[in-house]
């Protein structure tokens, strides 16, 4: 190997760790620890939303997969329940998270290249086909589109019999995070929201064990965003999905325990874990004291964490197991309630089965082997992080104070604030980059010649053709009159801004494609197209 | 070489502002990358025009040729370049614009960059390539000579050559003359665009200009964006808006820098627009930067002068009847979607106290703007 003499090689980067060498007990100040951080299990949650946490049970280990056909994922899905996955978790094409059938001209060259083609009802029959949807718990990646997948979902359980209050798993539905960082978004802001209402309004009367909303921070951070940003977006965020449903006119303790959120993990070990931490803290007050919720389960944050697939590096590509483990470890110790960890491939392609089963492997090891299990929030009372996690949750009330004063999360998206944020905070983390502030191993120092050595997940256009074709026979073959009716469901139902949910349940049933069905929501709702900020 | 050609490449100290378009192709939005680079760009004295998000091949390298500008760069990060690329360099050849050089970045296999180079793309980066790399790249590749023979640019531009139109704007911009030549007299009704950062100028423009299409006419639009005063660089963004839908040779947009023009338009802005006029379009409509109470030179380079507001917008441009206020020909309140546009519009009226046409509009439920087209079209 070809090493390249870097200068600096063993000296720390010049990035602030922390402004004194260590911290002391006065550095805490007024610091109570019963009411910072009470007992596990209890208000305020700081140390976790359960009493034993892992020493009773394990975090989910939750794999994002999907890609390619229906049949391919569930392939893949199978192949993960038989080595010791417990939770499924599917990835969508872009064609589908966009609202859009696999014909579409915008879809071309991309029909399941990044995640699994559904377009219709028949699609997600196959995506499921052999698994038992009473005995799984099923994560689905989607937003704009998210009310028309549930009800796809909700369509193949009515069909193989399963009770729909059995239905157990999340749909991500977090769209005001599209606004800000993920660009997913079809509808404007605030028909958007309505949409996401509708499906918790729904799932609070039908679905009770199902996660209605997975308020996602990921994406914010992943597109820029500091830790304390991604902290504060995220949570007020969630407050935004709870104030639409007590405006809904629903208790808010009827579908607060339903929602959770998913943050990321990045490489700043300790700063992760306080953020964590924090989040926790600052939302059991935000809804016992802001929204008069009553019910503990209201109180907890809970969470689903992924590694940062912005920290890996195309160059030394297995350099990325190890950050991925690192970063497992902080959501570990920050008390997450499940985990993906990222495959040591993805920034060349999507992972090969064999990165996937080593990323698996990575939280397999992290939970049977190192015994961080053993105790609850083992970094609990540690000056630093405790200083942390107070730095974080200050910065992230001055944020929110910042959202009020422009009137809320909505009106702040219209006036590109997030984006602007967002936006500022990564080119200033290039600039830092750029100026050597930040290192990057492998990337900035300790650089190899020569293309990265591992082999690569090779999709074919293949599914593509073969997803068009099964389109348009669908198209030709299914009951024209009942999809008609269907249709026109849709829209009538949108004009008189009922629940969306019972229409889109009823074409999913009509062989409807999500294209169609999004369509005819945008004759009502109109598209947006981007807001102020760039 | 004669004297009606002209040299633009030679010193980059002296050298105009080198212009990148940035595209997103495809339904990936991935777009921290590309924003990264566009204030990189810009903070390196480059003109950047961004197309925003969900563009087709065919859209992007249409506005590359209206924009002339100097490299096409290209973000994909759903891995569909093996699919896209090639599809760019044939639009590329049937467009005749093989002179503008494409770079790419994104998640691109390093198997495949030999490949991509060898088909006719200059440069592929890859997530942590250096920034001040991918930067020298595009100067190296914008400061290559590409002499425009200006003579033959105005005789193409006589056999309506939409390439000659965009090449002679870049003419003008780079302080060069055309040596005597005067564009014939056009025919457009010019109308200026005008109001405060955020009041949707762009918007407004790509509703009007659907609308304008509809009815037949030919559009042109001159948007006019700030240039950094600091490093000449300039963030182009008001393309970004009408992007929308196929894309269709009579509706002609062109992104002008402000340079070092005061009041809100760009330098020359008149010879521009006049030449823009000569071409046979049938309204030619200008946007100013985000304009305050005095910028008002959009008066001088058009016939009418439409100025934008917005709900709640009274506080900032106080409805004084002086400055801009005076010079509108009309006024049109844009995002009335938006709460307090009744109040807002009485307002204005009270304040303005003349006959003055005013419409409200929307361009998020696009809503009102036939009554705008109506007037523009008839009056």
């Amino acid at each position: 190997m070809n090493i390249k003499p870097t200068e600096n090689r063993s000296k720390p980067t010049t990035r602030p760790v922390a402004d004194k060498p260590f911290v002391a007990p006065e550095d805490l100040g007024t610091f109570d620890p019963k009411k910072a951080l009470g007992e596990p299990g209890a208000f305020p949650f700081t140390r976790g939303v359960h009493r034993t946490m892992y020493r009773e049970q394990f975090w989910t280990m939750r794999q994002f997969a999907g890609f390619g056909t229906a049949e391919d994922t569930n392939q893949r899905f199978k192949y993960l329940l038989e080595h010791g996955q417990t939770g499924l978790s599917t990835a969508f094409d872009l064609p589908t998270l966009m609202g859009r059938d696999g014909d579409d001209a915008l879809s071309l060259g991309e029909v399941g290249r990044c995640g699994v083609a559904i377009s219709a009802l028949a699609d997600m029959r196959r995506l499921f086909d052999g698994i038992n949807l009473g005995e799984v718990s099923t994560s689905m990646t989607i937003n704009a589109p998210a009310a028309i997948i549930l009800a796809f979902y909700i369509a193949v359980a009515k069909e193989e019999g399963v009770a729909l209050d059995n239905l157990r798993g999340t749909l991500q539905n977090d769209i005001l995070k599209e606004f800000h960082a993920q660009n997913e978004y079809v509808f404007p802001p605030g028909p958007s929201v309505k949409l996401v209402v509708d499906t918790i309004e729904f799932c609070t009367e039908h679905m009770p064990q199902w996660n209605t909303v997975s308020i996602s921070g990921y994406h914010i951070r992943e597109a820029g965003a500091t830790a304390a940003e991604e902290l504060a977006f995220t949570l007020a965020d969630g407050m935004a999905y709870v104030e639409g449903g007590i405006a809904r006119g629903l208790d808010v303790d009827a579908f607060a325990p339903r929602l959770s959120f998913f943050f990321d993990v990045h490489n700043d070990f300790f700063e992760e874990i306080a953020k964590l931490r924090a989040a926790r803290r600052i939302w059991s007050h935000v809804m016992r004291d802001r929204f008069a919720a009553r019910d503990e389960r209201s109180w907890k944050l809970r969470m689903h964490c992924q590694t940062a697939g912005v920290t890996l590096t195309e160059q030394q590509p297995m350099n990325n197991l190890i950050r991925v483990a690192y970063q497992a470890m902080a959501a570990v110790l920050g008390g997450t309630q499940s985990l993906h960890t990222n495959s040591m491939d993805e920034t060349l392609a999507l992972p090969t089965e064999q990165a996937a089963k080593l990323a698996l492997r990575t939280q397999q090891i992290l939970a049977h082997e190192t015994r961080v299990n053993q105790t609850v929030d083992p970094l609990g009372g540690s000056y630093f992080v405790e200083k942390m996690t107070n730095e974080m949750e200050a910065k992230a009330w001055a944020i929110f104070d910042q959202i009020d004063a422009m009137g809320g999360v909505v009106k702040a998206v219209d006036r590109g604030y997030f984006r602007r944020c967002i936006a500022e905070s990564a080119q200033a983390e290039q600039a830092r980059l750029d100026r050597g502030e930040l290192k990057v191993v492998g990337v900035s120092d300790f650089i190899e010649e020569g293309p990265p050595n591992i082999d690569i997940l090779q999709i074919s256009h293949e599914t593509e053709e073969g997803q068009v074709k099964r389109l348009k026979a669908l198209k030709a073959s299914r009951d024209r009159s009942k999809h008609a009716a269907a249709m026109q469901r849709i829209t009538d139902d949108a004009r008189r801004g009922a629940n969306m949910m019972p229409a889109l349940i009823a074409a999913a049933e009509a062989d409807a494609t999500v294209g169609e069905m999004m369509d005819a929501m945008k004759t009502v709702f109109g598209s947006y197209d981007g807001g102020p900020e760039w | 070489m004669s004297a009606y050609e002209s040299e633009l490449s030679a010193n980059p100290m002296t050298h105009p502002a080198p212009r990148i378009l940035l595209a997103k192709i495809g339904l990936d939005g991935h777009d921290r990358g590309v924003k990264v680079l566009a204030r990189s760009f810009r903070d390196a004295g480059i003109e950047v025009i961004y197309t925003g998000l969900w563009q087709t091949c065919e859209a992007t390298m249409h506005a590359a040729l209206q924009e002339d500008v100097d490299v096409v760069g290209v973000s994909l990060l759903s891995a569909a370049h093996m699919t896209v690329m090639p599809e760019m360099l044939r639009l590329r050849k049937d467009l005749g614009i093989e002179n503008i050089p494409l770079i790419l970045g994104g998640i691109v296999p390093v198997a495949d960059h030999p490949k991509l180079r060898d088909m006719g793309i200059s440069a592929v980066f890859n997530p942590g390539s250096p920034v001040d790399e991918i930067v020298n790249t595009v100067r190296d590749l914008a400061t290559k000579p590409h002499p425009v023979n200006v003579k033959e640019a105005i005789a193409a531009y006589g056999k309506k050559d939409h390439r000659a139109l965009a090449k002679l704007i870049t003419v003008i911009q780079h302080g060069e003359s055309f040596n005597g030549w005067k564009p014939p007299p056009g025919k457009a009704k010019v109308i200026g665009i005008t109001g405060a950062p955020g009041v949707g100028k762009s918007s407004f423009i790509s509703r009007i200009g659907k609308r304008l299409r509809d009815r037949g006419h030919k559009v042109a639009v001159v948007a006019v964006d700030p240039t950094s005063p600091v490093t000449g660089g300039a963030l182009l963004g008001d393309r970004l808006r009408m992007m929308s839908g196929a894309p269709d040779r009579d509706f002609f947009v062109r992104s002008l820098s402000s340079g070092d023009a005061q009041g809100g338009i760009a330098p020359r802005c008149k010879e521009v627009v006049d030449l823009v006029n000569g071409f046979g379009f049938d309204f030619v409509l200008v946007e100013t930067v985000g304009a305050g109470q005095s910028d008002v030179a959009i008066r001088k380079v058009t016939d009418r002068v439409l100025l934008l507001l917005m709900p709640d917008s009274g506080d900032a441009v106080q409805f004084s009847k002086a400055g801009i206020m005076e010079i509108a020909t009309a006024f049109v309140l844009n995002k009335c979607d938006l709460p307090n546009a009744d109040a807002t519009e009485a307002q204005l009226i009270s304040s303005v106290g003349d006959t003055r046409p005013l419409w409200k509009v929307s361009a998020v439920r696009d809503e009102g703007f036939d009554a705008v087209a109506d007037w523009l079209t008839h009056s």
